[in-house]
């Protein structure tokens, strides 16, 4: 039989009953929306988080002192027997394939400036901070390439910091109290906003050396290493442990790369993503007992066709054919009609409201389309088989 | 017609084609059951969430060092050491307030626990002989940390249930000497299981005074202190004598955070009943596209039962009656696919509390009303098209077959 | 040429053995006119499925243009009934969604020759039985000699050995009746055999040759002059 034969004869009963192949249809659009809907939001979300999460490059490594972990944030931070050093910063500098490497610590302490004072984020970090983290100074500078031991007493002031503390005023130059020791504003860097949940604008930055003696710590909380973008990842992973073990005597510090951890964090969204839609594949799963169901009636309706059919010489196969197409282009067609309603009502959620991040790939939405045909084909061979072994003598005697 | 009448009617007709009502109850009873199941999920979660809650202690109150201007809480919350830390003796001003019970001040930190030839690292707790009570732990061997004066530092330690099977295996523990970084600690205690709790493996704790903890770590400040109030009424009170006592003795600076327990749970309540009604609404859309599937075929059972209805018309049944026997028919599939979704429901969930026992797996009440009540409606609101269509039919036209 | 040798056709009732068949040995030629008669149960209308190919004989050998399609598989016979065989129907059969050419259309869609060839034979035919007209009418939308016309075009647009017609005037008033059977008669002039089942003495005995039946098998066989 002629393709476009085989589609004229099932789109001939598709349209013969309209309002019941639409609402056939409707059940599989419906469930299709809602899936495509899910994983927009899902997807969105997870570029978006992925966005934030590379805001600082993806080519780090951190390494933390301690080895015990609990919940993700290394609990030897607090106050571990071994501690990360300045010299180890140093050590690590050396290495092939480095592009910097940053000290840091971090704490709580109160800036006064001009009778005004305010409680901030202390960030302690290494001359090489802006550059590893693609932050940049907005106005003045970084504190210059110097020793870090025996870093001056600079700070940058975050955005808001500046914004609060000296609003209008020009900042360079003056002399700022920070946990009771003076330090001279020599930059204000660019606002960054807030980065998964650390407001990097309230905050002020001072050298690492300068803060560890200020929050009376012994040792850094973290080193982060920026190496280049053409090596892998694992390979430096080596490299810094092999050195940092060498230093230290044992392994008594925990690597974290960039790259898994947002991969980690990639599989978890996805994991997400797809429960989600399984929960809107609980439509699709009613929508394909509702072919199911309609396609039984038809059969059962044009008994006395299909004998005529089977009279005029058709094959088995072919009243099989015929009537599994009916089911797959109920489908198939319902299928298109939720995709245009899911996006639809995704884009719309977004201009509502422009926070909620969607995205749909075209992937997805192939996908949905074909998991709508695989519903009429399966919801529809069972009634198609049912119509193809009648007998064509009763089939035709059929009231 | 009396209502009975009209139900046997609907019965009656729904019986006459038997795999088509079947299926349709297939389709509301999946609905139905999904709904079922997953907010029975949903609601573990949350219960076992609230349970975790209530096993770290009740009428907690948790003060916490650094504050920022921007948020309550901020990442300095992660580091002990800030210019004004919670020392013990603030810790031991708190304990004098009314409202509070006890008081279990905390630092934390880890070292490396070794005896003989074995060794790891752990995470060590510093604490006092309080928070045994305040964190609802109990004893397994031996006695936990020794009360009296909390600044002293004595060489002993309680070690969690699973660090004594890898430490000693069955040996006995209590008496033993073990190293903590480069000091000497005697075992005099061991914690039962206790299990996960909030992250923090109990088990693979080791619990010092939190005076020796001081001197192991090179610190004066605090983790946390552990206030429990001396009942519910007085949470807020103790949340406020904390935080006036803080604000004297750091002169004047607001540079502690404190948060009571139940703030926290009741957030995690709100947004775990928040996501159970969210993942029961996203299932509850198969309800609808069972509904749609009832009205396609009762539009197709209007054009088949044409003559039927016409008989019916012409026997003087009014158009009100017409309308009615379809809502019934309707009514009665939504009902049986309901109770058949319920029974599935309930079995289901049933299962999954047997895979994950840690899991109290039930289905919440209104979510079971919820969802019957939708899928009734649902089938009685998609039902109202083909009952209109059938109650206007013509008559004459309607016994001829037109 | 059609020859049933020694045919017969039992079907299994609940748990007894029915004979609808017994022993049937037939012989029609190639432009014969035949009509079977004879009272319900006598075995006509499986007579018609078997030679139809509709059926399968429990026993015996039938023989279709010399070739065996006894035990042809259902592809077989499905081809053969195709381009070999045309149905008349008393209740007309029509497919209520296609239009009356896409119904005359159906058997060369199902033996997939190209649509051009279809669109020529299926004007041919629609003039020939005057329904050019209403080629693109509904069968609901047509009278019932018309639709029964539309039928005989679809039959025959295959051209087929044989033409079987159950009870062809039986859902016709009188006058469209004859019409319909002229028509059907017209069609010996191109070679087709012709069958008519048929409880109608007056319409059985036009026939040329005309056979009755009677508890599944043959009890009369005789040759009228035209």
């Amino acid at each position: 039989m002629y393709y476009r034969d085989f589609l004229t004869l099932t789109t001939s009963s598709f349209l013969a009953a309209r309002m019941r192949s639409f609402l056939t249809g409707l059940g599989i659009a419906i469930g299709i929306a809602a899936v495509i809907l899910l994983t927009s939001i899902g997807e969105g979300l997870h570029q978006f988080v992925l966005q934030e999460f590379s805001q600082f490059g993806t080519n780090i490594i951190s390494i933390q002192p301690g080895k015990t972990q609990t919940q993700g944030s290394n609990v030897g931070v607090f106050g571990s027997s071994r501690q990360l050093s300045l010299e180890d910063a140093d050590a690590l500098r050396r290495l092939p394939y480095i592009e910097s490497v940053n000290p840091s610590v971090m704490g709580n302490a109160e800036l006064k400036f001009n009778g005004k004072t305010r409680r901030t984020t202390v960030f302690g970090e290494g001359r090489e901070f802006a550059q590893a983290f693609t932050m940049k100074v907005q106005s003045g500078t970084f504190w210059p390439d110097a020793d870090d031991e025996q870093a001056r007493a600079f700070v940058v002031l975050g955005a808001k910091v500046r914004q609060e503390l000296f609003a209008g005023q020009n900042p360079l130059g003056e002399y700022l109290r920070v946990g009771g020791q003076r330090y001279r504003v020599i930059g204000v860097m660019e606002p960054k906003g807030q980065v998964l949940g650390m407001d990097l604008d309230d905050a002020v930055y001072i050298p690492a050396a300068r803060a560890m003696e200020l929050l009376n710590r012994p040792g850094l909380m973290e080193i982060q290493v920026a190496y280049r973008a053409d090596v892998s990842a694992e390979q430096v992973t080596r490299l810094i442990k092999d050195r940092m073990i060498e230093r230290h005597g044992r392994e008594d510090f925990t690597l974290i790369s960039q790259e898994e951890a947002l991969e980690v964090l990639g599989s978890v969204l996805n994991v997400l993503t797809f429960a989600v839609a399984a929960l809107g594949g609980i439509s699709l799963l009613v929508g394909a007992v509702g072919i199911l169901t309609i396609m039984t009636m038809a059969v059962t309706e044009r008994t006395a066709e299909i004998g005529l059919l089977r009279a005029l010489g058709a094959r088995e196969n072919q009243v099989l054919m015929l009537f599994l197409g009916e089911a797959i282009m109920l489908s198939a067609l319902g299928g298109i009609m939720g995709l245009l309603i899911g996006v639809g009502i995704a884009q719309g959620l977004h201009l509502l409201i422009p926070s909620l991040p969607v995205h749909t790939p075209w992937l997805y939405a192939v996908l949905a389309e074909l998991t709508a045909v695989t519903i009429g084909l399966v919801a529809g061979v069972a009634p198609a088989m049912r119509a193809a072994r009648l007998d064509p003598v009763e089939a035709l005697h059929a009231e | 017609m009396k209502l009975t009448d009209t139900l046997l009617f609907a019965s009656g007709s729904l019986r006459g084609s038997p795999t088509r009502t079947l299926l349709m109850i297939l389709a509301m009873s999946i609905g139905v059951a999904s709904v079922v199941v997953l907010t029975a999920l949903g609601e573990g979660a949350r219960r076992y969430v609230v349970d975790q809650f209530a096993s770290l202690g009740t009428n907690l109150v948790i003060v916490l060092p650094g504050r920022t201007e921007t948020a309550g809480l901020g990442p300095g919350m992660l580091v002990g050491q800030i210019p004004k830390e919670i020392t013990l003796d603030d810790a031991e001003a708190i304990a004098a307030s009314r409202a509070v019970k006890r008081i279990a001040p905390l630092t934390v930190g880890s070292a490396t626990l070794s005896r003989d030839a074995l060794n790891r690292d752990v995470v060590v707790l510093g604490s006092t002989s309080d928070l045994l009570e305040v964190r609802h732990m109990s004893m397994g061997i031996g006695k936990f940390l020794p009360a009296g004066d909390i600044h002293e530092s004595a060489s002993v330690c309680v070690l969690g249930n699973q660090m004594k099977q890898e430490l000693f295996g069955n040996e006995q523990a209590v008496g033993q000497w073990v190293r903590l970084g480069d000091r000497r600690f005697r075992v005099i205690g061991v914690l039962s299981s206790q299990g996960e709790s909030m992250g923090m493996r109990t088990d693979e704790l080791v619990i010092i005074p939190v005076a020796s903890a001081h001197q192991l770590f090179n610190t004066s400040g605090l983790f946390r202190v552990l206030i429990e109030a001396k009942n519910r009424d007085f949470i807020e009170q103790a949340k406020r004598d904390a935080e006036a006592i803080m604000f004297q003795r750091h002169a004047g600076e607001k540079d502690v955070t404190v948060i009571t327990q139940d703030a926290v749970l009741a957030t995690f309540d709100r947004i775990l009943t928040a996501l159970t009604m969210a993942v029961g609404g996203i299932a509850a859309i198969s309800l609808a596209v069972a509904g749609v599937l009832i009205m396609n075929v009762m539009l197709i059972a209007v054009a088949q039962r044409v003559k039927e209805i016409g008989l019916l018309k012409a026997l003087g049944a009014p158009p009100k009656q017409i309308r009615s026997l379809f809502f019934a028919e309707a009514a009665l599939l939504s009902s049986i696919g309901s109770i058949a979704g319920l029974v599935l429901g309930y079995v289901g969930s049933t299962i999954i509390g047997q895979v994950y026992p840690s899991l109290p797996v039930s289905p919440p009440w209104w979510a079971v009303i919820a969802a019957c009540g939708t899928a009734l409606g649902t089938g009685i609101l998609f039902s109202v098209w083909p009952a209109r269509r059938a109650a206007r039919l013509d008559p004459v036209a309607a016994l001829a077959g037109r | 040429m059609i020859e049933l040798q020694n045919v017969s056709r039992s079907f299994t009732v609940g748990d007894q053995q029915v004979s609808a068949l017994r022993d049937i040995d037939l012989r029609l030629d190639a432009g014969e006119y035949i009509s079977v008669m004879g009272p319900s149960g006598s075995g006509k209308s499986t007579l018609l499925n078997l030679l139809g190919l509709l059926d399968r004989p429990s026993s015996g050998t039938y023989l279709l243009d010399g070739g065996n399609v006894t035990d042809l598989t259902d592809e077989q016979q499905a081809q053969v009934r195709r381009e070999k065989i045309g149905f008349v129907f008393q209740s007309f059969h029509l497919v209520p969604r296609l239009t009356a050419a896409q119904n005359v259309e159906l058997p060369m869609i199902l033996a997939g020759i190209a649509p051009e060839e279809r669109k020529q034979r299926v004007e041919v035919l629609m003039q020939n039985y005057g329904l050019s007209a209403r080629a693109d009418h509904r069968p609901d939308q047509l009278s019932g000699g018309q639709r029964q016309r539309v039928a005989i075009a679809r039959a025959t647009v295959m051209k087929p050995t044989v033409l079987l017609a159950d009870e062809p005037t039986g859902n016709l008033d009188r006058t469209t009746g004859w019409e319909v059977l002229k028509l059907l008669e017209g069609l010996l002039e191109q070679g087709i055999t012709l069958v008519v089942v048929t409880h109608d003495a007056e319409i059985g005995a036009r026939a040329h040759r005309q056979i009755h039946m009677l508890d599944g098998a043959i009890r009369s066989d005789e040759r009228h002059s035209a």
